[in-house]
């Protein structure tokens, strides 16, 4: 005979949603630097000239600056945000070292295609103090990318060129195909950005990195078209929960 | 840029392998691939000296013993008279020419010459031309060679802020526009300095005299000029990213060798223009300073014969920059040297110890709305700014990607309704959407705001007690007042008027300003967390999907959880989803109704009707195997 008291209703399967994968890779990231000591700074995507590329040691002759890398608004008066590194040049000419800022958000440069879009995401961070070197450097990014990839991950820095660090590096993580993948950039401050930022270069020195966070996500979850993120696509956000 | 091994390893008294070398390579930043003997190379913008064979060799030659010294010609030249005038000194502080008078055109190379055709696979054009080329490939400083027949008259190098036509040797027409840095003759342009030469003055496979012009041109004078002209210019490469200006007379001497390796030179002069001298850059040595900046412990000695093999000269306390190395300016970059020589996988970790600063969360309320809408079934979305509808206010991109994207948004809204409709045209029957962004307007000069938007439509949930309700505007009110019962939101109903769909459900949608939620919400409670890891993705089907549902009569209430088991796990390569979409337990009757629902879907192709009844014929049967339950009608 049925046992009529005993019986419970099937379980309640409440339909929850999902953080989208590019913030929970960048809130992640964020989180992992905070534990480092690292403090959130915010910035506008719609910046100055002087602050996306004058501070940053960019020169009015760099590639960057034409019309077709970097999109310009309003007549000219102002463009989206090639990067993040703007934020951190608001911080410093706000705050005095030893100070250690990280910012996330929307980046646009003029591309479109599997592997670039003409928005996408960054982290970078920032760390200025006394007698800061590249060895330093070395540590915190070995602190990154082990957090990130597991502590068994290949790690090669190559030297690189961005106008905001000397010495400049790339930084290159050993996939199990045996490839090499670019992670991240990063390197010393340049003097130069310091000073635009009235940071004494000769007392200060300071590090700097930062993260393409779809490169990362595309990795992590294994997503070879970065189109895919940006579908909307119950499908794919229903993936991530 | 292609480098061939060959012509790099025939200049190093080691001979190292191309993987020997490749990995040295990597050492000093220079990115490349290897194909075959060819090393495709990348390299930074800050490194244009490196754009040649003696330009890497002079960086290789930190590692190994390397000749640079090609063969030039030494002997005395004639001085070129030739009617010159430069009205733009500061673009080009620095021009030579070059005249040459050949026997006969060479029907075959030789040597360097033939080598970097044959082993870069690369097409022959006349015979200067080509010499041209591989001087550029050899020495990393572009020439441009002029049909001497064609020079007659005035020639003049100045800049120019017209739209004028010229047609260059590529058979292009283009518009020159803007300000432009050109050479004319009697007053036609015969050359977009540093970018491509002229049809009018080009040589030919006949030409057996020429002038060969050799120049310093400023980067910022040519940066972004072939891109805005579409033309593929190696010339304009190098210029962009900085050539030696003090090379001027070795490379014409060695263009004048690779000439007469070929033919007999009748007569040949030569003219050097230099309106400005190239300052040597001084830098002090200072062994602390890029110790401290490195984070090592080298000797002045050990550092200074670093510099010395890279070609710094060190006199009375200073470091010399060679002329090819724009890019040394200070101890910075000093420092990277050496750190490049070291290698940076070879430099030894230094604890770092950041302090701790102050935690600030100022994203505490829109984190905690994220979580409450997650709760409730509503997905994050992540949308393009870039639209193509001026809206009020709406800035305007000055350089869009398309005419699609002319403007940035100034609602999250309309890209969510978009993520709707998308979805709907998957056949999503519940779709709960969010966004929080940042829009800009122009309102006040340029105006931010941050907020959240969502939209919902369809069912409430795929669930037994939420698969009958419908979405609606009083759904989403009861919501938001269960965590906000002070706050009263502005829900809109979004009419499917002018929308492509037959859909009918009613879409809710809510666009506010973050900062208009007060502390109350940091109180809720949420259930969702973030992921812990980061899931593998499956790739996504795009073809159409088909519904099946099943509804049980269980008797034996005890054969209940049998079923849920069997169908909530069961497995087919065309099941998408599975769900009980209905629960009800009649006391009287002592039964149980169940109702699943299965989705089918392939990620090959469309399923036909067939190949769905094949599998839910199986669970059908297994379901039946089960005793006590039945389904009704079957």
């Amino acid at each position: 005979m049925p046992d009529h008291k005993d019986i419970t209703p099937p379980e309640l399967i409440k339909d929850r949603g999902s953080l989208h994968p590019i913030n929970h890779m960048k809130d992640s990231i964020m989180e992992l630097l905070i534990s480092f000591g690292f403090e959130i700074v915010d910035g506008p995507e719609i910046e100055t000239e002087e602050f996306n590329f004058d501070m940053l040691n960019i020169k009015k002759s760099h590639p960057a600056r034409q019309m077709h890398d970097t999109f310009y608004v309003e007549n000219k008066s102002n463009l989206l945000r090639t990067h993040t590194s703007p934020v951190q040049i608001r911080g410093m000419l706000e705050k005095k070292p030893p100070l250690a800022f990280i910012s996330g958000g929307k980046v646009y440069r003029k591309d479109d295609d599997a592997t670039h879009l003409p928005m996408f995401h960054q982290v970078e961070g920032i760390y200025v103090d006394e007698n800061v070197s590249f060895a330093q450097l070395k540590d915190l990014i070995y602190k990154i990318i082990h957090s990130l990839f597991g502590d068994d991950v290949e790690l090669r820095f190559r030297p690189s060129y961005f106008p905001f660090t000397e010495p400049s590096a790339e930084v290159d993580i050993l996939s199990k195909e045996g490839k090499w993948l670019e992670i991240l950039g990063c390197g010393l401050v340049n003097p130069v950005v310091l000073e635009n930022c009235n940071i004494d270069s000769n007392k200060y020195s300071g590090l700097a990195f930062g993260l393409g966070i779809e490169r990362i996500a595309m990795l992590k979850h294994g997503v070879t078209d970065i189109r895919e993120f940006y579908k909307s696509n119950i499908d794919l956000l229903s993936q991530f929960k | 840029m292609k480098i061939a091994y060959r012509h790099l390893v025939q200049h190093i008294e080691e001979s190292p392998s191309i993987e020997h070398i490749s990995n040295k390579l990597f050492q000093l930043g220079h990115e490349h691939e290897i194909d075959g003997d060819i090393l495709d190379m990348e390299f930074t913008p800050n490194r244009g000296d490196c754009l040649s064979i003696n330009g890497l060799l002079r960086d290789l030659a930190v590692f190994y013993t390397v000749d640079l010294n090609q063969e030039v010609f030494t002997e005395k030249l004639n001085e070129l008279q030739l009617d010159f005038e430069n009205l733009s000194k500061n673009t080009c502080p620095k021009i030579s020419f070059l005249k040459l008078e050949i026997d006969k055109v060479p029907e075959t190379y030789k040597n360097s010459l033939d080598n970097y055709f044959t082993d870069l696979g690369l097409n022959k054009n006349n015979f200067f031309t080509d010499v041209s080329n591989y001087l550029s490939y050899e020495t990393g400083q572009p020439t441009h060679c002029y049909d001497a027949k064609t020079m007659n008259g005035k020639l003049l190098f100045h800049e120019i802020e017209k739209n004028v036509e010229f047609e260059t040797l590529l058979d292009k027409k283009i518009t020159l526009k803007g300000k432009n840095s050109v050479f004319s003759l009697n007053d036609n342009i015969i050359n977009l300095a540093g970018v491509v030469g002229g049809k009018s003055t080009s040589c030919s496979a006949n030409t057996k005299t020429v002038i060969v012009e050799c120049a310093f041109f400023q980067p910022e004078a040519i940066i972004g000029k072939s891109v805005k002209y579409d033309i593929q210019s190696e010339a304009s490469h190098k210029f962009e990213r900085g050539v030696d200006p003090e090379c001027h007379d070795r490379v014409l001497r060695r263009f004048i060798k690779l000439v007469s390796d070929h033919v007999n030179i009748k007569d040949m002069s030569i003219i050097s223009y230099k309106y400005k001298d190239n300052p040597i850059h001084q830098i002090p040595v200072y062994v602390k300073k890029i110790n401290q900046i490195i984070g090592i412990n080298i000797s002045e000695k050990e550092y200074l014969n670093y510099l010395s093999k890279l070609g710094f000269v060190v006199e009375e306390g200073l470091i010399k920059v060679p002329s090819f190395r724009s890019d040394i300016k200070t101890q910075n970059d000093l420092a990277e040297e050496v750190a490049r020589v070291i290698g940076y996988d070879n430099i030894a970790i230094s604890k770092i110890s950041i302090p701790n600063n102050e935690r600030t969360n100022n994203k505490a309320i829109e984190n905690k709305l994220r979580f409450f809408l997650l709760d409730n079934g509503f997905y994050e979305v992540i949308n393009s700014p870039f639209v193509s509808l001026a809206a009020e206010e709406a800035i305007k991109v000055d350089n869009p990607l398309d005419s699609n994207r002319e403007y940035l948004r100034t609602n999250i809204t309309n890209s969510l309704l978009e993520n709707l409709l998308f979805n709907e045209r998957r056949q999503k029957d519940s779709i709960k959407l969010f966004e929080i962004s940042d829009v800009y307007s122009s309102s006040n000069g340029i105006d931010k705001k941050r907020k959240l938007s969502i939209i919902a439509s369809g069912r409430v949930g795929e669930n037994y007690t939420d698969f009958s309700k419908k979405i609606n505007k009083k759904y989403l009110v009861m919501l938001f007042q269960e965590i906000l019962p002070n706050e009263v939101f502005d829900f809109k109903i979004v009419s499917r008027d002018l929308l492509d769909t037959k859909i009918k459900n009613e879409i809710v949608s809510l666009e506010v300003d973050i900062n208009r939620f007060s502390n109350d919400i940091l109180s809720y409670k949420e259930v969702s967390q973030s992921p812990e890891g980061f899931a593998q993705y499956s790739p996504i089907s795009d073809l159409p999907s088909s519904i099946k549902d099943i509804s049980y009569s269980i008797k034996d209430y005890s054969k209940t959880q049998e079923l849920q088991d069997l169908l909530l796990n069961y497995k087919s390569d065309i099941i998408k989803n599975i769900y009980i979409f209905d629960y009800f337990k009649n006391e009287k009757q002592e039964e149980i109704k169940i109702g699943f629902r299965f989705t089918f879907q392939s990620k090959k192709a469309t399923l036909n009707s067939a190949e769905i009844e094949l599998v839910y014929n199986e669970i059908v049967n297994k379901s039946l195997n089960i005793s006590g339950i039945s389904i009704p009608g079957l």
